[in-house]
């Protein structure tokens, strides 16, 4: 056997057990022996090295703003940023009186998020599909996980149209989004926020900004439902409005 | 005469006790300065939360040390640090719930190492950042945080505070809903700024490969490019315009049959130079201003 031959058979067949023919030849060959040293420490300082290493937040977030920026991962992107939003947003109600009710509130628009997303690509089938599907199961995980005392209406009439349009009553992903968002925004008013009148000020006066240009993209929307980049800035206005109302209520309860 | 005298002397009691009052209160009430000193090994970590009002400075130095100097008062701020390896914690947060802001303050100037990472949050108050080297992720709510000479993966987020940052280089993350940002002379590999309100300005060039997002929801978007670069542009807004000032520095698009647009339009791409880099700026309802530099 030659060095070449054997190389071929460390290759294919491993650092196990050798073909006799080879190992006659590793016997008096000292390059090849070398060579086999040089794998053996190889497999061995892999061994050594840590099982996995998580990669640190800021390598995701930088590989999803290069493929987003890409056009590569457009509408998962859309969905996460949802479910983003609504993550941040679910994080600072927990620990507040009113965690049940918006609790109950997150589920709706989840679930119809959940539900309605497709009807973003399938227009034509959304169509067709059962007007009430999404409300129900909803209605029924509110009613059971919040009472009814605290629990908002969720088909309250200042919300939605009349319960006789029964094909009105699912609400939109961005309908709903904004629901929950004011649901949240009730508790605020009233509240010392920081503390500090010129961060107080800051704060109410971001949250009217942002208000205001949702309302403008929402009306923009109902016009016009096709503008992705008017989406695009109201989804991302909706996750700076769950941003602020996490802070403003950090604040308030960093006082309280 | 006597009771003069007696008078006199109860009046001389009174001043007295009554400077001393205004003393002490004074000296209860000036800022007291502290200034400790951490040795580290390697690349340190400094996390700062400052949960009331005031400045943060930081600078660096060649020295492998950690300098936190503060000026707060004494009975209205606590201000904590912990060291643990090379990460110092610190932090300053209320004693006291005074309607006065200048009182429940806390400024600091930290003096780093040349390589650290940075994690600052403060309320109000600038943050400002000279000659470090290292990931930095800075907050205020209404503070502006103004950025030079740095470099790293920069994550800014503010609530109204604006962002200047001159001669920055690698990565920039900015997010704002009323703040602007300005991006002067950098050398960034890949930068994305978002304000809802906000203004945005990039004065410099676009480095080839990068890729560069600038969005802003009701503000003006303004870039100024030089000859040299090379970058494919992509400017959309909704209700505003695009503003191209750079028409003759513009081809159409030589990616795509997309047709370069006229002056004012809602949208317009084209390239410049080879369009190595990736320029994509959006705006709702602000301008778009594309310019080249002198």
């Amino acid at each position: 056997m030659q060095c070449k031959e054997l190389e071929f058979v460390l290759e294919s067949a491993g650092l196990g057990q050798l073909p006799k023919d080879a190992r006659v030849h590793l016997a008096t060959c000292a390059a090849c022996q070398g060579f086999l040293a040089d794998l053996n420490s190889i497999v061995s300082a892999a061994k050594s090295l840590p099982a996995e290493v998580a990669p640190p937040d800021r390598i995701w977030i930088s590989l999803r703003a290069q493929l987003e920026a890409e056009g590569l991962i457009k509408e998962p992107t859309a969905v996460l940023e949802h479910s983003n939003w609504l993550n941040s947003f679910g994080a600072w109600l927990k620990p507040r009186t009113l965690a049940t009710a918006a609790a109950a509130l997150l589920v709706l628009a989840i679930a119809v998020f959940v539900t309605r997303v497709p009807q973003n690509y399938h227009p034509g089938v959304a169509k067709n599909r059962p007007a009430v599907e999404s409300p129900r199961p909803v209605q029924s995980t509110a009613a059971a996980s919040a009472s009814p005392s605290s629990t908002p209406p969720v088909n309250a009439p200042s919300q939605g149209p009349a319960p006789s349009k029964a094909k009105d009553l699912a609400p939109s992903p961005s309908e709903s989004a904004s629901f929950t968002l004011s649901q949240a925004e009730l508790d605020v008013p009233d509240m010392q926020l920081a503390g500090n009148s010129q961060v107080d000020a800051s704060l109410r006066q971001n949250l009217r900004t942002l208000n205001a240009f949702i309302a403008e993209c929402e009306q923009h929307l109902k016009q016009n439902p096709q503008d992705e980049l008017a989406r695009e800035y109201l989804y991302t206005a909706y996750q700076q409005k769950a941003d602020l109302l996490a802070a403003m209520m950090e604040s308030g309860r960093g006082e309280n | 005469m006597q009771p003069t005298i007696k008078h006199r002397h109860s009046l001389n009691v009174w001043s007295a006790a009554f400077l001393l009052f205004v003393a002490s209160t004074a000296i209860a009430a000036s800022p007291e300065h502290q200034e400790r000193h951490f040795a580290v090994k390697g690349h340190p970590v400094v996390v700062l939360q400052n949960i009331v009002n005031g400045r943060i400075e930081v600078k660096s130095s060649k020295n492998s040390e950690v300098i936190v100097s503060s000026t707060s008062i004494a009975d209205k701020v606590a201000i904590d640090i912990e060291q643990v390896g090379d990460r110092i914690d610190i932090s300053a947060s209320s004693l006291s719930s005074s309607p006065l802001p200048h009182e429940v303050e806390a400024n600091f100037q930290l003096t780093v190492p040349e390589q650290t990472e940075l994690q600052l949050k403060t309320q109000t108050g600038l943050i400002y950042v000279e000659q470090v080297t290292g990931d930095m992720k800075l907050e205020s709510v209404a503070g502006d945080v103004h950025l030079k000479e740095v470099s790293g993966y920069i994550i800014v987020k503010t609530t109204g505070g604006s962002l200047v940052c001159t001669l920055c280089s690698g990565k920039l993350e900015f997010t704002s809903i009323s703040g602007g940002a300005q991006v002067l002379q950098p050398s960034l590999t890949n930068v994305n700024l978002m304000t809802t309100s906000g203004n945005i300005l990039y004065d410099g060039d676009f480095i080839r490969t990068g890729i560069y997002t600038m969005r802003s929801g009701k503000g003006l978007v303004e870039v100024r490019f030089s000859g040299n670069d090379s970058f494919d542009l992509n400017a959309r807004t909704n209700l505003g315009v695009v503003d191209n000032q750079a028409a003759a520095f513009l081809k159409p698009d030589t990616h795509s049959s997309r047709r370069a647009a006229s002056r004012y339009a809602h949208s317009l791409f084209g390239t410049v130079g080879q369009g190595l880099a990736k320029v994509e700026l959006s705006s709702y309802s602000g301008t778009i201003r594309i310019l080249k530099r002198n």
